[in-house]
């Protein structure tokens, strides 16, 4: 019956009623009651510490609107309160996992397992099916991972030899991952429309986009930039397609231009129309995001390597030579303008 | 289940893998010419800064390699790369736009936000003036998701905002400031004369109203001979009419466009208008007598497919 009687006390519902609840403020406010003899107040002792806002602090208080002063009183506590309490230790931070630490738990926890319904199936896939259950195919997580370490293997290689990787998820919800492991890659990214004819018709549709001549440390050349006219547009050396069931055209125009491709490929897709399937759940943003960030980690390990590499003084791929860049585009030969003056 | 403890042999291969050099030399004539990346050249005699070529004949002594000249090593061009991360989008620039105002957005969060209605006005870029500033064709259904974020940074409390966020918003913004001059109300001028406007279908007439004995004159004529018809005279009047105020001042028109029906109701608001300026006490009477509420119907156009507007072509069996 006490106990009962305690619950109602503090119930939310009680507080919420206007009249004056029967519950002593002193359990509801951290303030002290009794007047202390200590006046320093918590916001002027406390210099702001991790706040974004370094500007507009030196206002006065009497400009201030009620929300600002609100704000900053709301920042003042946390501040001082920052310190104490229980210290947190081995908290989750949501770094892509790399491809040696995949673990086909990883990919259970992500769902990269669940296939689509039997009837939908492409019988293509049948050697990555483990079985079937509640009339939903299910793919084999081990070789889900065995495939995953291997086009993970293909992004490092490439990014290691100063390839640019495109990172294609067209599907609502997979920009960010999308755009995260291209950062991480350094790669490229496309998480809208995939302008058909973007690689067989570049001229027209990428060619007012900038390139840049860069040297082995990825910094920018600005005296080869009148160079750069008229080149044939930059295509991608491989194709990372999180969804390749709506980018057929891209995967399409990559085969055209001998561009390797690596796709997730569900229970229900082609897995011929990529180089690199990873047979995997493409309709979970969980499951691509872990794919993604997997090849993005890869991409990083490659980029790291190039640049060691460049550090050292040697390249790992075929480097431009500036000779080759102040040649005329069309020709092939060296521009008019030089000729004229050599003569 | 996913990590075996390796057996001898693949702990062997492992350690090779790792001990030994990261690329495999290849011998040139057996490298695969099919394919190259973008950025490679047609293959040509092997970089001599790079790897020393050793010569024929085989020599004992160890040379040490030649030293990297690391100041001409950063001159050398690499390779040709885009840009921006969103080059293959084929509209880099506004896409790198849109992400770095998310990241903004997201960043800033936390901070409190004033009511839609109270954020300071800004005059953003019309789509035009922003196809310009990023030089590409961005569509009006991109453009207007920008426009949302950017409003939704502006929200931020202004004594507030991060400077961060004040300079990446102030970029999008249109030269000079459209909602800095102030409307100044119309009132009569030195001489008494009160100015306005009005419009009617697709007439246009400007008065001036002086205090006076009730003459009128329409485009340096008399009333009666614009006006034929007495229904017209009384409509171009109404406003003095109504009031009682016909004797009381006198009217200068200026009317051009459209036909005795739009010139004479054109008139009417422009009186009314012009009549407020002197007594602004009479804008209830006014409104009630119908003198200084616009009219703003104009004639539809005709669309390809009907007759005219809105009417088709009558059926017919073949």
């Amino acid at each position: 019956m006490i106990v009962r009687q305690f619950g109602v006390r503090q119930s939310r519902q009680l507080l919420a009623l206007s009249r004056r609840a029967p519950v002593s403020a002193r359990f509801l406010s951290t303030e002290t009651a009794v007047e202390t003899p200590v006046t320093s107040s918590p916001e002027s002792s406390v210099p702001s510490i991790n706040s974004p806002l370094e500007s507009g602090s030196t206002q006065s208080k009497q400009s201030l609107t009620e929300s600002e002063q609100r704000w900053r009183k709301w920042e003042a506590s946390k501040n001082a309160f920052h310190k104490l309490g229980s210290t947190t230790k081995d908290s989750y931070e949501p770094v892509p996992l790399s491809a040696s630490e995949i673990t086909l738990e990883h990919l259970l926890a992500a769902g990269t397992h669940m296939g689509h319904s039997t009837s939908r199936w492409n019988p293509q896939n049948s050697r990555y099916i483990f079985g079937i259950r509640e009339g939903v195919h299910i793919i084999s997580l081990d070789v889900t991972a065995a495939y995953l370490r291997r086009a993970a293997k293909v992004v490092e290689e490439v990014a290691a030899r100063g390839g640019i990787i495109l990172f294609a998820g067209t599907r609502k919800g997979q920009k960010r991952s999308v755009v995260g492991a291209a950062h991480l890659a350094k790669g490229y990214h496309i998480f809208e429309r995939w302008i058909p004819g973007s690689l067989t018709n570049g001229e027209q549709i990428l060619g007012h986009c900038e390139t840049k001549v860069v040297n082995a440390f990825d910094e920018e050349l600005p005296e080869f930039k009148n160079d750069l006219q008229d080149r044939p547009v930059v295509k991608p050396d491989l194709v990372v397609v999180l969804n390749p069931l709506e980018n057929v055209v891209l995967l399409h125009e990559c085969g055209l231009n001998n561009v390797p491709t690596i796709g997730i490929i569900d229970t229900d897709a082609d897995p011929t129309r990529v180089t690199y399937p990873i047979p995997a759940n493409d309709d979970s943003l969980r499951s691509t995001d872990l794919i993604a960030g997997v090849l993005g980690r890869a991409g990083q390990a490659g980029q790291n390597r190039r640049l060691q590499d460049a550090k050292d003084g040697k390249f790992s791929y075929q480097p431009v030579s500036a000779d080759w860049l102040r040649l005329d585009p069309f020709t092939g030969m060296p521009l008019e303008a030089e000729q004229q003056k050599k003569k | 289940m996913a990590r075996h403890a390796p057996n001898g042999i693949v702990q062997a291969m492992q350690l090779l893998r790792l001990q030994g050099t990261p690329y495999r030399r290849v011998i040139p004539s057996l490298r695969p010419t099919a394919r190259f990346y973008a950025t490679e050249t047609e293959p040509q005699t092997p970089s001599t800064e790079a790897l020393p070529e050793q010569t024929a004949e085989p020599q004992l002594e160890v040379r040490p390699a030649p030293e990297i000249n690391f100041a001409k090593f950063q001159q050398r061009p690499a390779r040709i790369v885009p840009a921006s991360r969103a080059y293959f989008s084929g509209n880099p620039r506004f896409i790198d736009h849109v992400l770095n105002l998310e990241h903004l957005q997201q960043k800033y969060a936390s901070l409190p936000q004033v009511p839609a209605g109270e954020a300071p006005r800004m005059a953003w870029f019309k789509l035009a003036q922003f196809r310009d500033f990023v030089g590409e064709a961005v569509p009006v259904k991109k453009y207007r998701s920008l426009l949302k974020l950017l409003q939704q940074l502006n929200r931020i409390e202004p004594g507030i905002a991060p400077q961060e966020v004040r300079t990446a918003i102030s970029v999008f913004l249109r030269p000079g400031n459209p909602y800095a001059k102030e409307h100044t109300p119309r009132e009569v001028d030195e001489n008494g004369c009160a100015r306005a406007k009005g419009k009617r279908k697709t007439s246009t007439a400007v008065v001036q109203l002086v205090e006076g004995e009730g003459e009128v004159l329409v485009n340096g004529r008399s009333i009666v001979d614009v006006f034929p018809r007495v229904d017209d005279r009384e409509k171009a009047l109404w406003a003095l009419r109504s009031t009682e105020r016909i004797d009381k001042y006198n009217v200068w028109v200026r009317v051009h466009g459209g036909g005795s029906t739009g010139q004479a109701e054109a008139i009417t608001l422009a009186i009314g208008r012009a009549l407020m300026l002197h007594e602004p006490g009479l804008k209830p009477v006014l409104r009630k007598a119908g003198a200084i509420t616009v009219d703003a119907r104009r004639v539809e156009r005709k669309k390809p497919g009907h007759v005219k507007a809105r009417k088709m072509p009558t059926w017919v069996k073949r």
